[in-house]
């Protein structure tokens, strides 16, 4: 593989703090012209904050950015466009009513005696979208068309704005398997023109099959830099995912009595282009980790579970009676209970105080007529508040003014106030200190030593070994294999999740 | 799909793009209701060119006043101001004239400025202090209220030759009768106010479609985070659109004026809902985005015709108007809903 | 005490400028004239002693307006708003009179009598009420329309109804138990006085002490995480907009009480207005989230107390709106987020200054 030399950006000693965080720490990175370069990372990484302070969102405490041997400064993404990067988000940053067309020339519109020359944008628009291999009527509205076409739609804008760095920010994670080689056709086809790509993805077969070096961050420090040839795909999932390099806290495994009753029972659960069909049981005092990569499709199983999303097909039930649930409280009412992922968009009510968080749930099965006293509430509040060791000094204090370790009690206190049977935790421990990091693991056990069961996903392989007696490892929106949670390393793991000869399916 | 569909573009997919499908909505109730009015009430003169330009000037204000609320309308906000604007208006006019004695043209020409001036204020505060527009302009509208009150609580008849030559301008429709150009039996005539409605949706028709600030307005209303980070200037678009949307206010007191040739403070009370009114029967949809000039014009004649038939009818009370008019909307968001719901279900499907 | 100060710093915060305005008001009045803030006893025609004086009459004047603002509360406080209740007041107040007269030609001349059992008169519009209130709760929780247009059908549509009650008549009434309701007195107080005070302690009891309060504030604040909490929101939504569209009944009853008469155009014209702006003074966001009933009622009384002001003044009525505009300008203001960044940021700077936050 020949790579160029030629330096197009260099992003040197990048830091950024957010309250309580160091978001980034002293990150170097550096994208050479005619090149794509992969950028890596778990949730939490420091990916999209590197990217932010790119595209000027972020404005970043300390580092410099060079581009084009010039020394700049980014205040709004408007700057960033003018230098030319673009970003291609995930989510597309489009407008829907409009046609197609009209969002790829859309504030630098060609005009024609006095007006904007609508002729010419529809035929360079249709022109620009063949050219990437897509005929479709430009003239619709773009909210018609599918993800995959709306994707391709801001990578034209991008291209047509003749931007030097372009941002590819998880692109293909609605994409089939044809949508996906579309995109890189065209990638390549930039590539040619002396573009440096920066590609951000999940899949890593999609690294090895376009990418020309790859860089990856871990909780904000930069892990290294590799050329593609230069790295087993074994060793770049180790690198990403890392060794929880805290101290380890001496945890004991709950024990797992194999004749203990099903408590919870899922069979061919599923949402067309979410999860494929997932079964699974889980007994008394069990608690079953599920592994995988952000994507693969651990998310979205916990919240069909919970009917958070409900599930197209398949059917859950709880102790042998089936939940037939349409709404999250027909979960609670069986014994669920569940910590979302997005702990500021699902978890928290940030206005709220610590006691009103906790009681929420309880109180919801009760519903409103019965109200808990105060006294009653305020046993409640200060019980889990000492139980879990809360850091505040009184329950009537706002949720949304606590460090994220201890919201993240606060909801996992709601969810015990509830006294389930089945606790479902999606990521407790991110983006929380190691401190209260060990305090929740330990909790988990716990509860697992008291009967309860818990499903328990994370992106740290470390902790799932420690804490689950049955580990479910998931990869490409399917359940990819089942261990015994007991005598698993780490390796194991890995390959499962790495091992993608299969590839990946058409949705 | 990737290769979706390999549609060439022809006439017929132009006319039928979907993004027109609310104007068709409109059209369509529109037509019906007017059949309607021609089966039951032809025989008394419903269909005439007399009765639909009667409808037109009834009604020119209200059209006037939508033409920018429309436009407020599809970047996302709400204009709660716009009749007490055009009330002010009127009373500047009014007050102007047959109190100080000034000339008509200065006049019209303050409550222009004033109204503009208005109008770009609040758009400051809702972009800049990020109040609700419906706050801001709810504020905006008790001030011009207010100050309209301030000024007289009477109502002042306007009387100067000037107001009257435009108010009887008239501009009849006429017919080629054994090689002579005669006036149309019953007579229908185009006045002022008429005039000036039409030549707003003109130029915000022009607006809207031929220029950036005019698709600016429709990026913000579709996501204005989008807009933002396209680069597109949204701060200057959204203060501007509150801007036009206060002289359309002033234009439309200065059509009522010519309409009623008074100034009341407590005129055009209540009449900035049947301009919202107007917009979301004509396709215009609250939350953003989405309407035409043309969808709007419809939106006001459909309304109008309501008023018209039962006018026609003769037994029934004016007041089922209103109702009709509610039950209108109510039909108007339902088939938005539907049709927002379906569009979302064929891109899931695809 | 010092744990709720903190709780509520927000809330508290837009509420001191709201209780700060309000006795800026007063002080004004009291300057100009004296006997603006005096309250004497008066003997009325039959002998017995009333309170009487500007501060009753300000409490009198405003019922109307608090009490459709306690609904407006909770509806705002769900991140939605209510533009029908001016709408259902007129549409009270013609039920009400509808029942009391029945049919004009029946029975010509207004007097001290209803056609109708009272219970109807009263017990029928605030029935009606409630329903459209269930009306506009049903469009907006199970069709997911947006709040404001879902409320403008009824706020077009329901002036008419109310005209197509009494056929587009203006009904009067001598009924003296119908008169009571606003002209009547009990403890020495206008009757408005007392049926706000019960309203104000209905829905805090409500609120404060079942859960709904803190459901709809959870709501308010983040639809998602409470729907993974069990909340259901389409209930909660529901039962606020019948709360709104009873309250807007008893105001209409007020009203109709009042001037004895029900007038269909006039009736409850701005009352949505006034009461989304009696919420947002009071400090209750219009984006959803922490409500505060005793804001509310600040905010109305502030409203009220402007416009008797400036009545004393001579200024017409309708110029009051003027001053009224200014004033709640600029207490939006100086609630306004960047106006509030603006005076957290000075604050925090100067806190950092003398120690630094600490981290819990």
């Amino acid at each position: 593989m020949c790579l160029s030399n030629d330096v197009l950006l260099k992003m040197t000693g990048m830091e950024i703090e957010f309250p309580g965080v160091k978001a980034l720490d002293g990150v170097d990175f550096t994208l050479r012209r005619g090149e794509i370069h992969a950028l890596l990372g778990e949730n939490g990484a420091g990916k999209s904050t590197l990217i932010k302070c790119l595209t000027g969102v972020h404005r970043m405490d300390a580092g410099s950015i060079v581009l084009d041997g010039q020394s700049i400064r980014l205040t709004s993404p408007q700057d960033a466009q003018r230098l030319g990067i673009s970003t291609v988000y995930q989510e597309v940053n489009l407008c829907p009513n409009l046609t197609v067309a009209e969002n790829i020339f859309i504030g630098r519109q060609p005009m024609r005696r006095g007006g904007i020359d609508w002729k010419t944008i529809n035929a360079r628009s249709s022109e620009l979208m063949r050219r990437m291999g897509m005929d479709i009527d430009v003239t619709l509205p773009l909210s018609g068309y599918s993800i995959a076409v709306q994707q391709m739609v801001s990578i034209a804008r991008a291209v047509d704005i003749n931007a030097k760095v372009l941002i590819l920010d998880e692109p293909t994670s609605s994409l089939d398997d044809n949508e996906v080689r579309r995109l890189f056709d065209v990638m390549r086809e930039l590539k040619k023109q002396g573009m440096g790509i920066i590609f951000i993805t999940h899949f890593l077969n999609q690294v090895f099959e376009v990418c020309d070096r790859i860089t990856v961050l871990r909780n904000g420090h930069l892990v290294n830099e590799w050329g593609i040839t230069d790295i087993s795909r074994l060793d770049l999932v180790t690198s990403m995912i890392g060794k929880d390099m805290n101290e380890i806290y001496n945890l004991k495994k709950a024990e797992q009595r194999g004749d203990a009753p099903v408590v919870l029972a899922a069979s061919g659960l599923g949402v067309p282009g979410k999860v494929e069909s997932i079964s699974l049981d889980v007994r008394e005092g069990e608690l079953v980790g599920f592994a995988g990569l952000l994507g693969s499709g651990r998310t979205e199983t916990a919240e069909m579970l919970f009917c958070v999303q409900r599930p197209a097909r398949g059917s859950v039930s709880m102790r042998g009676k089936p939940v037939g649930a349409r709404i999250p409280l027909d979960s609670i009412k069986r014994r669920m209970a569940f910590c979302p992922e997005d702990r500021k968009r699902d978890g928290i009510v940030a206005d709220l105080s610590i006691r009103e968080n906790i009681v929420l749930a309880v109180q919801a099965t009760r519903g409103f007529m019965k109200p808990m006293s105060m006294a009653e509430q305020q046993e409640l509040a200060d019980k889990y508040i000492r139980l879990l060791s809360i850091a505040t000094p009184d329950a009537e204090k706002k949720v949304g003014e606590l460090s994220g370790g201890n919201q993240q009690k606060v909801i996992l206190a709601r969810w015990m106030a509830t006294q389930p049977d089945l606790l479902i935790l999606d990521e407790p421990t991110r983006g929380i200190d190691v401190g209260a990091k060990a305090e929740i693991q330990r909790l988990m056990l716990d509860m697992c030593r008291q009967g309860m069961s818990i499903i328990f996903i994370s992106s740290e392989l470390d902790e799932i070994i420690r804490c689950s007696n049955r580990i479910i490892v998931m990869r490409d929106l399917q359940k990819a294999a089942e261990l015994d949670g007991e005598g698993c390393d780490q390796s194991a793991i890995l390959s499962i999740i790495a091992d993608e000869e299969t590839g990946r399916e058409a949705v | 799909m990737l290769k979706a569909e390999p549609r060439r573009q022809s006439a017929l997919t132009r006319i039928f793009n979907p993004k027109y499908i609310m104007v068709y909505a409109t059209l369509g109730v529109f037509l019906v209701i007017y059949l309607f009015g021609a089966l039951m009430y032809g025989d008394k003169g419903f269909t005439t060119l007399r009765t639909l330009t009667l409808m037109f000037s009834d009604n020119a204000y209200v059209g006037v006043s939508a033409v920018g609320m429309t436009m407020v309308l599809i970047t996302g906000g709400i204009d709660l101001s716009v009749a007490a604007v055009a009330s002010l208006t009127g009373m500047f006019v009014a007050y102007g004239v047959t109190v100080l004695g000034l000339d008509p043209w200065v006049c019209v020409l303050f409550s222009l400025a004033v109204g503009t001036a208005l109008g770009l204020v609040m758009g400051a505060a809702i972009h800049y202090l990020n109040v609700p527009p419906f706050i801001t302009t709810l504020t905006g509208m008790f001030m011009a209220r207010g100050v309209c009150a301030l000024i007289s609580r009477e109502s002042i008849s306007i009387d100067n030759p000037t107001i009257d030559y435009l108010a009887g301008l008239k501009w009849y429709i006429m017919r080629l009768q054994d090689g002579e150009w005669v006036k149309l039996k019953p007579v229908a005539y185009i006045n002022l106010s008429v005039l000036i409605f039409i030549a707003m949706i003109i130029i915000g028709t022009i607006i809207l479609q031929k220029t950036r600030f005019g698709r600016n307005v429709y990026a913000i209303g579709g996501n204005e985070q989008s807009a933002r980070l396209m680069g597109l200037p949204v701060a200057r678009t959204k203060v501007l659109v509150y801007g036009f949307n206060g002289l359309c206010s002033v234009l439309s007191g200065i059509a009522y004026a010519l309409y009623v040739k008074s100034g009341w403070n407590l005129a055009l009370q209540g009449s900035e809902l049947d301009v919202i009114s107007c917009c979301v029967i004509g396709g215009v949809m609250l939350s953003g985005g989405v309407g035409y000039m043309q969808g709007m014009l419809l939106g006001v004649l459909l309304k109008a015709t309501i008023p018209a038939i039962i006018t026609f009818n003769g037994t029934m009370n004016s007041w089922w108007a209103k109702i009709f008019t509610g039950l209108l909307l109510l039909l108007f968001i339902i088939i938005q809903r539907v049709v927002v719901a379906s569009s979302d279900r064929a891109k899931k499907t695809e | 005490m010092k744990a709720k100060l903190n709780r509520e710093t927000v809330v508290r915060s837009k509420l001191l400028w709201a209780v700060i305005a309000e006795l800026l008001i007063l002080l004004v009045g009291f300057i100009m004239r004296p006997d603006f803030l005096s309250v004497q006893l008066m003997t009325l025609a039959d002998g017995s002693r009333v309170l009487f004086g500007t501060p009753i009459d300000i409490l009198n004047r405003s019922a109307e307006i608090t009490i459709i603002a306690m609904g407006m509360t909770l509806v705002i406080a769900l991140g939605g708003t209510d533009l029908s209740v001016g709408a259902l007041v007129a549409v009270s107040g013609a039920m009400a009179l509808k029942f009391l007269r029945w049919d004009v030609l029946e029975y010509p001349t207004p007097g001290d009598y209803t056609v109708m059992p009272y219970f109807l008169v009263i017990l029928v519009p605030l029935a009606v009420c409630t329903l459209m209130g269930a009306f506009n709760g049903l469009l907006i929780s199970k069709l997911g329309m947006q709040p404001i247009i879902a409320t403008l059908i009824l706020m077009v549509a329901g002036r008419g109804i109310a005209q197509i009650t009494t056929n587009g008549k203006q009904f009067t009434t001598m009924y003296t138990p119908f008169q009571q309701i606003a002209q009547g007195y009990f403890l020495k107080l206008p009757m408005p006085i007392i049926i706000t005070a019960v309203v104000i302690l209905g829905v805090a009891l409500f609120t404060r002490k079942t859960s709904y309060g803190m459901f709809v504030e959870s709501v308010g604040v983040n639809p998602n995480a409470s729907r993974v909490s069990g909340l259901q929101s389409s209930r909660i939504i529901l039962i606020a907009f019948m709360i709104t569209g009873f309250l807007s009944g008893i105001s209409g009853l007020i009203y109709s009480s009042r001037i004895s008469s029900c007038d269909s155009n006039n009736a409850g014209i701005n009352n949505e207005m006034n009461a989304i702006l009696a919420v947002v003074i009071g400090g209750t966001s219009m984006s959803g989230g922490k409500f505060s009933l005793t804001g509310t009622v600040i905010g109305s009384l502030i409203i009220q107390t402007i416009v008797t002001l400036v009545y004393f003044f001579g200024v017409v009525s309708e110029a009051i709106m003027a001053f009224e505009a200014m004033i709640i300008a600029v207490v939006i203001v100086l609630q306004s987020e960047p106006v509030r960044k603006f005076f957290a940021s000075r604050k925090r700077s100067r806190a950092s200054a003398t120690g630094g936050a600490v981290r819990a």
